[in-house]
């Protein structure tokens, strides 16, 4: 196994530069900085790779700011992973080396924070021709009043492939937590030659609207407003929220038997709803693939994941999937 | 502009649940979350079985419009503030034609990058194209060339073109830009089409609920003035000043306010709209 820390590199920072020689994959670059770190066990799959990324003592505080550049190579096999769920502790005013600010622009009320310490992770992604990259990592799970954001942006060559999964969770079970953070904001996006193919954001923000602005007027008495909704009235039953994104030659296994799983379902009207949903719809006239789940148990989520992926074996390897969903 | 119908007339016309815009075939995902059993959830039953579903359907409409609010509004909202820059061209309207269609495009274009939902697309693609052609048909001045003034024409011309770019594919033709056109066209100001651009979901979802029979008739007007009303208007303060990027910066991806999906459940039940058995709506 490799690792690698780099000191001269910014706080938070990471590289990961592969190529091909000779069908291994050898990593030209793989540096990180505090809190982030990388590392590569080693591959028997001819052309695969694999990176787990982490961060120190296993999670993030508010202000930590993580940014990781990546580089496939051509006709590499990258499979970015992680150890356990990202965990986002509390947001907390403070100025630690990695701090970045945020100044909310639509809550200026003098009672809440204007300025607060977010906890942030950008990934700028460009996979070379006939390359590909498998980013199944475990989910995102936000603590009581954390607030994540994460950027992550993709640059395919024409030929090139990507499994793309983002998931997050309500939070620690064990600790009542439902949908407790202040704010989870995800940017996912795809260029394909350039040109931009899905932009997928994402926005789960626990803050209620001033409402004092907009009921004043109204002709409406207090009792005949309906209470405003939480996160939680939002997104219940599920506690486990996923988008994965498909795209490229070395995905038309796995779509296929998605596409074929997703018509055999036929839904007949229910009582109650269901205790994990999936959906699929075709982006950029059919070329990719969006596939959102959700479920009450997380684990329920991750098993879907897992066997309906179960195709990617052939393409990185039966011993190298077995390593993501674990 | 010159009109001889002021706002408050146009703002009528544009409310008229009667005009062929397409809307009453959607129900923007309300009829799957209704049969996938989300009407009767824990949180809205605890009432009577006619009491939980009228609160499961305001929980719907809340919840819709929170993430429409946020998604479809900038859109609708760049798209009016492109066709009001270009009718402050007012002395040569020409020159900004093809720079307000080259917006508009990359309006239609993020939007449909952005919208990850083949059901709401194929429904706002309807509703755009009718939007248009309500224009066309319907709104642009049946008078001869002679006693319209010179932007009017030109703003006829900007809407045939677009038209045009939508039946021959060119572009997506996606309600909320083709929604901004027209009330721009029309001499509507930014905020009154915003403020009606979320009244007529909410009320097409009211509608909608009507015919799925979640509620009845006269409760669906009540609803409309009593507890959709303040929704709308909090919507509308709370979005109102949101941008696409388009216009202007569009690599600041930490900005708060840019569009974004807020319901992931609502997503996902309003995709799963084909695999219900049976269904009235086509959306």
């Amino acid at each position: 196994m490799s690792s690698t820390t780099g000191e001269s590199v910014p706080v938070g920072t990471g590289h990961i530069t592969c190529d091909l020689h000779s069908s291994t994959v050898v990593f030209s670059k793989l540096s990180s900085s505090y809190p982030l770190k990388l590392l590569s066990p080693r591959v028997a799959e001819h052309g695969v790779a694999i990176v787990y990324v982490m961060s120190y003592g296993g999670g993030l505080v508010g202000g930590d700011c993580m940014q990781l550049v990546v580089e496939v190579g051509k006709e590499c096999k990258l499979l970015l992973l992680s150890q356990g769920s990202t965990k986002v502790f509390k947001t907390r005013a403070g100025n630690r080396a990695s701090t970045r600010f945020r100044t909310s622009s639509f809550q200026p009320t003098p009672s809440s924070l204007s300025l607060q310490a977010v906890t942030t992770q950008s990934m700028e992604v460009t996979i070379a021709p006939d390359s590909a990259l498998f980013l199944l990592p475990d989910p995102v799970t936000c603590f009581r009043s954390a607030s994540y954001t994460q950027v992550q942006t993709f640059h395919l060559a024409g030929s090139a492939s990507i499994v793309l999964l983002d998931w997050v969770t309500s939070g620690r079970r064990f600790m009542d937590e439902d949908w407790d953070f202040l704010r989870y904001y995800s940017v996912n996006e795809v260029f394909v030659e350039g040109r931009r193919v899905v932009r997928d954001v994402l926005l789960l923000d626990n803050s209620p609207y001033d409402t004092q602005t907009a009921s004043e007027s109204c002709l409406s008495n207090p009792t005949t407003r309906s209470p405003p909704r939480t996160l939680k009235d939002r997104l219940a039953p599920y506690s486990c929220y996923a988008m994965l994104l498909l795209y490229g030659p070395q995905t038309h296994g796995v779509v296929t038997d998605l596409q074929a799983k997703y018509r055999t379902i036929s839904i007949f009207k229910r009582a109650t709803p269901e205790r994990f949903l999936w959906s699929l719809t075709p982006v950029d006239d059919g070329k990719g693939t969006v596939v959102r789940a959700a479920g009450v148990d997380t684990e329920d989520v991750k098993n879907w994941f897992k066997e309906v992926l179960r195709g990617l074996e052939a393409v990185v390897g039966i011993n190298e999937y077995r390593k993501a969903f674990l | 502009m010159d009109t001889d119908f002021d706002e408050t007339y146009v703002l009528l016309l544009l409310a008229d649940s009667n005009l062929p815009t397409g809307s009453f075939v959607a129900s923007s995902g309300f009829e799957s979350y209704e049969t996938h059993g989300f009407l009767s959830l824990p949180s809205t039953s605890n009432a009577g079985k006619g009491r939980a579903a009228t609160a499961g359907t305001v929980a719907f409409i809340q919840d819709s419009l929170h993430t429409y609010a946020r998604s479809a509004l900038p859109f609708a909202s760049d798209a009016h503030r492109a066709v009001d820059a270009f009718k402050n061209l007012k002395g040569e309207p020409d020159i900004g034609h093809d720079a307000t269609i080259k917006k508009l495009l990359e309006l239609d274009e993020l939007y449909d990058t952005m919208t990850l939902n083949h059901v709401a697309k194929r429904a706002s693609k309807a509703q755009g194209v009718a939007l248009l052609t309500l224009y066309t048909k319907g709104f642009a001045r049946p008078s001869g060339p002679s006693d319209e003034d010179h932007l009017s024409k030109s703003l006829t011309v900007l809407i045939d073109r677009l038209k045009l770019m939508v039946r021959g594919e060119e572009t997506h033709g996606h309600l909320p830009m083709c929604w901004g056109v027209l009330t721009s066209v029309l001499g509507i100001s930014l905020l009154r089409a915003q403020h009606l651009f979320l009244f007529l979901h909410a009320r097409s979802l009211l509608s909608s609920a009507v015919r799925l029979n979640t509620i009845g008739p006269y409760s669906s007007q009540q609803l409309l003035l009593h507890s959709v009303r303040p929704l709308v208007e909090e919507e509308v303060s709370h979005n109102k000043d949101m941008h696409t990027g388009i216009l202007m910066d569009m690599h600041h991806n930490d900005a708060d306010n840019h569009p974004a999906t807020t319901w992931p459940l609502g997503e996902i039940l309003a995709v799963r709209h084909d695999l219900q058995h049976s269904r009235i709506f086509n959306s």
